[in-house]
């Protein structure tokens, strides 16, 4: 279990993040959902290990994790762009951390996800010879090799388009739910964030708006903010999919 | 179509010039090497000279002394950039570093040469500080520490770049993956600076193989290629064929290098996205790498820290009074001042027919649809001056423009600096203009313009910062060009530099530092003149950006 207490960050006397208190279960997937500026990614950094926070307690399974720096927390991460060394092909990618620690993953394990992820036709491509969706496959297959404790994911989908999303949040589910794995979402968008977690995080501010399940959410918004940027930017799309679809619903209720 | 009809009229014209001061000069010269002047084509100057002891032995130890100091160069010039990128010395010594590290690049390198004489021969400066004479500085020594002095801003400026462009997260990447330091350093910025390790190296190279200043000064016995060319051209008995031979000679390193760059292009790492983060606390590795960087900057400024003193002492080394005396001479001595005037005329004429001609080429080959051939003619041309030193280029001028109404005026030495710098100026602005929205010259179109409204009224406004950043170019190297020069500048047409080469004849020491000072503060006004005025309209047009876009979210 990931548990921060009183988190706060600020950079050059501007706070970014005031007093973040959270809890977040095991094999859980969570969303950090918030406008751009809002302090999601500094809360993401915070987690992972590459920003120190300015007060408070970060615990990990019962242990303060708070000094203890990036690379011995065990957690891993995603970039939004992938970072993957345009220097080395996919397979070497995926397997770039077995040089350090042969140990880490077993042949067929790395086998097992490179078949989850449908990656076994592209492991001798270059990186530059990859679609957006094939990059963030190898990505998140070369840090599953790692078997990170707890999985960040940086806007994951914001940099792909229609159906390739649908089939990489169901990548991420299928793999969360495999590995019993702790994943921790960034994104700006409503509809990703809550049809892919089970619980949601809205960020503004620097403030924890709301914490909750997606339907909690939807059904009990518990102020002014989730109400009008959230839900708001939810209903105007839900609308226009009804308006497409008029004609089909109303054949159907014909039928019935 | 209509709009290509402008384009291709500044087309012909740019041909037009380079046909006249690139092409024939050149063929001129590879003419000259067979028949040396006279009637009869032979193989004899080829012969002559390739046979010569001296000039093999020349060529040898151009080849060695530019390979140290190359490789040198890009050790410094990466420890300089890397505590800029990767440490956390502080922004205001960051600052200092990168200043400082650039500072020998507004200064003529034959005036290094006597820095270095004044500093660490037998009365030098630091000689005397240090109680006895260092290191020898005539040949060897003396050419290295010019060398890397010359060079280090290039390099710098090329490493520090693209260091810049290096992601930095890929450092979080591999911490995570568990690397250990040094493996993240050889993933993370080894292997992505390779090609441009390898571009600084091969840069440099070229760079002190075909400068004349430095040999000029403190060369001493050690003879190098450019001092054999200077000699057989200006020497006791000039021999022109043997000039061209040693010239097309020359040429060769530079279409190597030139050539091997153009390869390692393609192996650049490229990133989509530059993500800045918080670098990693490392107190060894910020004070190692804070007290290098002093050291390299203590080592290149002491080099020039003669400079500022010796003008302004009595009679130095036996009378040590400070006086203004030798100052006040130079700028009484109307045939000095004149000089310095020449110079500021030249750069300023330079810089401003070049920064035309470069742009009118860019707008060809980045902003318009005439066919593809046209524009590799215009690439290939920006190539073929980078490979051409600039001692060749003057001595192509000599061969060519003796006996015409050209010779020893203004216009040939202003033409000459034009063809010479040309190449990095043309790829700044097409880069530029490239930048550009690929549909601004339609919709202006569209708007009624006409082609060169369009440019007036839109193009220009927005390459103006890149106009100004490619004149400061223009006039800085102006300045401070000595090779290219040195066989095309009359008595009457004189530059500071041709005027130094001079007075090293009449060891008038005073006079060069205080021409060479002169030279440094017109460089470093110029340069942070254009500067201000480069940021100012960068300013302008963002903050037009902002208003606009404001008024919109009024509406």
């Amino acid at each position: 279990m990931l548990e921060l207490k009183n988190v706060k960050k600020s950079y050059d006397g501007t706070p970014v993040l005031t007093d973040i208190s959270l809890n977040i279960g095991d094999g859980e997937i969570v969303s950090i959902l918030g406008p751009s500026g809002c302090g999601k990614t500094t809360l993401l950094n915070l987690i992972l290990g590459i920003v120190d926070s300015d007060g408070g307690e970060i615990i990990f399974n019962g242990e303060d994790i708070t000094d203890v720096p990036m690379e011995k927390r065990g957690f891993n991460i995603v970039f939004q762009d992938y970072a993957l060394f345009p220097n080395l092909n996919v397979y070497q990618n995926i397997t770039y951390g077995l040089r350090n620690n042969p140990q880490i993953s077993s042949k067929e394990e790395v086998e097992d996800l490179i078949h989850l992820l449908g990656l076994e036709e592209h492991l001798n491509k270059r990186i530059g010879q990859l679609s957006g969706g094939q990059k963030q496959r190898v990505a998140l297959a070369r840090t599953m090799v790692m078997k990170p404790k707890i999985l960040l994911l940086d806007e994951p989908l914001s940099a792909l388009d229609g159906v390739i999303k649908e089939s990489i949040k169901d990548r991420i589910k299928t793999i969360a739910r495999e590995y019993n794995l702790t994943t921790i979402i960034v994104t700006h968008d409503p509809e990703e964030a809550l049809t892919l977690s089970d619980r949601v995080m809205i960020i503004n501010e620097g403030e924890i708006a709301q914490f909750g399940k997606p339907e909690e959410i939807i059904g009990r918004p518990e102020n002014g903010f989730v109400k009008k940027f959230i839900l708001n930017q939810l209903e105007i799309k839900k609308n226009n999919i009804y308006t497409l679809f008029a004609g089909q619903l109303d054949g159907q209720a014909q039928v019935c | 179509m209509r709009k290509n009809r402008e384009i291709k009229v500044i087309f012909a014209l740019v041909a037009v010039f380079f046909a006249g001061f690139l092409a024939v000069p050149m063929i001129s010269v590879l003419v000259q090497s067979f028949t040396g002047g006279t009637e009869g084509v032979s193989l004899s100057h080829y012969v002559e000279v390739l046979t010569g002891r001296g000039f093999l032995k020349a060529l040898g130890n151009s080849i060695l002394i530019s390979v140290c100091s190359a490789l040198l160069t890009t050790v410094l010039a990466f420890v300089l950039a890397y505590t800029i990128h990767y440490t956390n010395v502080g922004g205001r010594y960051k600052w200092l570093i990168s200043k400082a590290a650039i500072l020998p690049m507004l200064l003529p390198t034959i005036t290094y040469g006597f820095a270095i004489i004044y500093s660490f021969g037998k009365q030098g400066l630091l000689t005397r500080l240090f109680g006895r004479q260092l290191f020898d500085i005539y040949g060897f020594n003396g050419l290295l520490l010019g060398y890397v002095v010359y060079t280090l801003p290039i390099a710098f400026t090329l490493i520090n770049n693209a260091m810049g462009y290096i992601d930095k997260r890929f450092m979080v990447v591999s911490r995570l993956m568990g690397d250990s330091p040094v493996q993240t350093f050889r993933m993370t910025i080894l292997i992505p600076l390779l090609g441009t390790l390898a571009t600084a190296f091969i840069q440099t190279f070229f760079l002190c193989f075909t400068d004349f200043g430095i040999p000029a000064s403190v060369g001493g016995q050690y003879e190098v290629v450019a001092s054999v060319l200077y000699e057989e051209m200006l020497g006791s008995v000039p021999n022109f064929g043997n000039g061209a031979v040693v010239a097309l000679v020359m040429i060769i390193p530079s279409v190597v290098s030139i050539t091997v760059l153009h390869i390692l292009e393609k192996y650049n790492v490229r990133y989509n996205k530059i993500s800045p983060i918080e670098l990693r606390k490392g107190v060894k590795r910020d004070v190692l790498f804070g007290v290098l960087s002093g050291v390299i900057m203590a080592g290149t400024l002491c080099v020039f820290l003669v400079m500022f003193v010796v003008p302004f002492i009595d009679e130095w080394p036996y009378r040590m009074d400070f006086t203004l005396e030798h100052v006040r001479a130079v700028f009484e001595d109307s045939q000095l001042y004149g000089v310095y005037i020449n110079s500021v005329m030249v750069a300023v004429a330079t810089a401003l027919a070049g920064t035309l001609l470069s742009y009118g080429a860019a707008l060809v080959t980045a902003r318009s649809t005439v066919s593809g051939k046209l524009k590799k003619a215009l690439d290939s041309i920006a190539l073929v001056t980078n490979t051409i030193p600039g001692m060749v280029i003057g001595l192509a001028y000599l061969f060519v423009f003796t006996g015409t109404p050209l010779q020893n005026t203004f216009p040939i030495i202003i033409i000459c600096n034009i063809v010479h710098f040309y190449s990095t100026p043309y790829l700044m602005m097409k880069n530029s203009l490239s930048k550009m929205n690929a549909s601004w010259e339609t919709t202006a179109m569209l708007m009624g313009d006409n082609w060169l409204k369009t440019i007036v009224r839109v193009v220009t406004p927005n390459a103006l910062s890149t106009l100004l950043e490619v004149f400061s170019y223009y006039f800085v190297n102006a300045m401070v060009t000595v090779s290219a020069v040195i066989f095309i500048a009359g008595a009457r047409t004189m530059v500071i530099t041709t005027k130094i080469q001079e007075l090293q004849y009449f060891n008038e020491f005073n006079e060069i530092f205080v021409l060479s000072l002169l030279i440094l503060f017109t460089n470093l006004i110029a340069r942070a003149v254009f500067r201000k005025l480069a940021q100012a309209s960068r300013n302008r047009q963002n903050t037009a950006k902002i208003y606009r876009f404001s008024a919109k979210k009024a509406a």
